[in-house]
């Protein structure tokens, strides 16, 4: 760690994020760019370092983390090439634009549109991208709008409890391929799958994500909820316009899926089964159709019904509640059973 | 990211400190348990940034040090006797940054459920905010997408009342209990999962009350102007010390899908693969719709009147299968989610 070269005082006075901010207030008040030595030598943190003692390369590192960190935070840092020797980056200059670290002018909202915004920042709970959303709206508040009242009456929620969702996501943002154990339902053990994440997307109150499995480089969805271990992302890289429109594709094929597979139920009328169902179905000739995305997931609500409801169709559906229901008798029987 | 380790935490404050730069010039003074309520952060640490921002500034010309007037400057006294901040010079930052990709996915999944909501999504104004949020990024951020729910006539007709502070009747229809009609001051529709609930202060029962309004039938508003609608409501789902212990038994890996139970469990006691849980429930019979959904997972331990009621169930579901149809197991099934 080249830090601890330095003497404890020196380190002490010159906080990192100090050293930061100098720099993006550096590179911002430049407009032709500044080089490497000029920043080393003259920008505050790095010049006392320099003074204190650090050696040439353990500054130009600390420089190149700086660079990757503000990056990371959005601050667009701009290498200007030599044009006769474009690979030669001892003459390159650094600048930050303005008009890409900033909000561009003409993007101005209403109050009315704040207070949207207020509402769909509250939808993260916990969440960590609850930290990701109010730090967004400071920007934009920043931008000094009047806040119209606030819209009462509602707390939409989204909850996130699966632990592969913050690294697919960051996987994505980053075009990078990822693997993850991935348990089918009746599967014994888990298979690793490989894929390009492109979005992730909600249904019925589920996340899924959805990519390019690289075995069969055909475009899949996969359960969060059956992701049973790490996610990796890995350093493969892939075209970030393999994104473009990856979200409105993933809920259409969710609910291509709807509309091609349904189920045709008896229920009970006036039970749980026939008050939860019927919002999302239509009336048939023997019943109602209610139209489904997962087998599985679809056989354990209509199992928890129990005899509220009745399977008649597709047989596959039918076997699986019947399956559960089986199961449950066993282990919740009697002794003798 | 790993929370706790030293160069994360520069990060982020140096991230808060870009934000608070033009904060403050849009507020020209502000008090100090202001700025660091916005800022999500204490009162002392905000001071501790505020006074850092006046060692920043543009590099000195020449091999000189800076000189006062390339750094940010505050007005000291006000900060020292007042606890109020007021910037007194300004060397850059001056611009609020564009949105990270991460800040940008976070609000706009917010806004695809906000239109969901009646009377925001049918306006136009959530369209108009994903393409500037879009357009405010500093790079493309990971579609998060979250898919719309219609609004039904019940949804509706809850939300003007809402508008209108006037208390609902309709005929609830809990599981297993008999249908009841019900007068309700609204005051808040919780979403969550998807699900949709209306909370608020049942007539019939003298107290805050949670209902699923997939269960609300004949929902009819009324010239009850509400009377509750300031109380503040328990937390959705709060069962509190009432109720009646369950003891369940299920693999320990299937712990995540009994979530909405386990969030009111008592103790979970977990040995090798196996855990055990305590859970207080308001009617302890109604696990039996928990043991058949899980085929198998969850074993009912206690009370035996439960666990007999969720054989019961499962035995009463199967006798509608009279045919002897095969085992079913539909593993490469093409109807699973995964493609």
């Amino acid at each position: 760690m080249p830090a601890d070269d330095l003497s404890a005082s020196t380190a002490a006075r010159n906080a990192p994020e100090e050293r930061l901010l100098n720099l993006v207030v550096a590179l911002m008040a430049t407009d032709q760019g500044l080089t490497k030595d000029t920043i080393l030598g003259s920008v505050s943190g790095y010049r006392e370092q320099g003074e204190a003692g650090a050696s040439k390369d353990a500054l130009e590192k600390m420089f190149e983390r700086d660079k990757e960190s503000l990056r990371a935070l959005g601050v667009p840092i701009e290498t200007i090439g030599d044009r006769l020797e474009p690979d030669d980056l001892r003459q390159a200059r650094y600048r930050v634009p303005t008009s890409e670290y900033a909000l561009p002018d003409e993007i101005t909202f209403t109050p009315e549109e704040i207070a949207v915004l207020n509402l769909a920042a509250g939808v993260w709970g916990e969440a960590s991208l609850s930290a990701d959303a109010r730090s967004g709206l400071r920007k934009i508040g920043s931008l000094g709008i009047t806040v119209d009242e606030p819209i009462i009456g509602y707390a939409p929620r989204i909850s996130l409890h699966e632990g592969s969702f913050a690294p697919l996501q960051r996987a994505i943002e980053q075009c990078r391929v990822a693997t993850f154990p991935y348990l089918k339902p009746g599967d014994e053990t888990p298979r690793t799958r490989r894929i390009r994440p492109l979005a992730l997307a909600e249904y019925e109150g589920r996340w899924h994500v959805y990519g390019i499995d690289t075995e069969i480089e055909r475009e899949r969805t996969f359960l969060l909820a059956r992701i049973v271990g790490a996610v990796k992302v890995t350093r493969e890289s892939f075209d970030a316009r393999l994104r473009e429109g990856a979200g409105e594709r993933a809920l259409a094929g969710l609910e291509e899926l709807a509309r091609r597979q349904s189920a045709l139920l008896e229920v009970h009328p006036g039970t749980e089964a026939a008050l939860r169902l019927h919002r999302r179905g239509a009336p048939a000739l023997q019943g109602i159709r209610v139209p489904f995305v997962d087998v599985h997931i679809f056989a354990d609500e209509l199992a928890s019904y129990g005899p509220e409801v009745r399977v008649v169709e597709p047989p596959a559906l039918r076997d699986e509640v019947r399956r559960r229901l089986r199961a449950a008798l066993e282990v919740n029987g009697e002794a003798d059973r | 990211m790993t929370p706790g380790a030293r160069p994360v935490l520069a990060t982020e404050r140096a991230a808060l400190m870009l934000q608070l730069v033009p904060y403050l010039i849009g507020k020209g003074e502000v008090s100090v348990s202001e700025a660091a309520a916005d800022f999500d952060v204490a009162p002392a640490q905000m001071r501790a940034m505020v006074e850092k921002l006046t060692v920043i500034g543009r590099p000195g010309e020449g091999g000189y040090w800076q000189m006062a007037n390339d750094l940010f400057d505050i007005d000291w006294d006000l900060l020292d006797e007042h606890d109020r901040i007021s910037l007194t010079n300004a060397v850059g930052l001056e611009h609020a940054p564009r949105l990270t990709a991460r800040e940008a996915a976070a609000l706009l999944a917010g806004l695809q459920l906000a239109r969901s909501l009646p009377g925001v999504g049918d306006s136009g104004v959530i369209s108009g905010l994903l393409a500037k949020l879009a357009l405010g990024a500093s790079s493309a951020p990971a579609d998060l997408i979250v898919a719309p729910e219609p609004v039904d006539g019940v949804r509706g007709r809850v939300d003007e009342a809402l508008h209108r502070g006037v208390a609902v009747s309709f005929t609830y229809k809990a599981p297993d209990a008999p249908a009841t009609t019900r007068t309700v001051d609204p005051v808040k529709v919780h979403i969550a999962d998807g699900q949709w609930y209306l909370q608020g202060w049942c007539h019939l029962r003298q107290a805050m009350r949670t209902f699923h309004l997939d269960r609300v039938r004949d929902l009819a508003l009324t010239d009850i102007a509400i009377t509750h609608g300031e109380e503040q409501p328990p937390a959705l789902f709060d069962m509190g010390e009432t109720g009646n212990l369950v003891r369940i038994r299920f693999p320990a890996a299937v712990a995540p899908l009994l979530r909405g139970y386990l969030d009111r469990a008592q103790e979970v006691a977990t040995t090798g693969e196996v855990s055990v849980a305590s859970i207080r429930v308001a009617d302890p019979t109604s696990l039996k719709r928990l043991a058949a959904g899980r085929g198998g997972d969850v074993e009912i331990l206690e009370p035996s009147g439960a666990r007999e009621a969720a054989a019961d169930w499962a035995r009463a579901a199967l006798d509608q299968y009279t045919d002897a149809g095969g085992r079913g197991r539909g593993v490469d099934d093409p109807s699973t989610a995964e493609g």
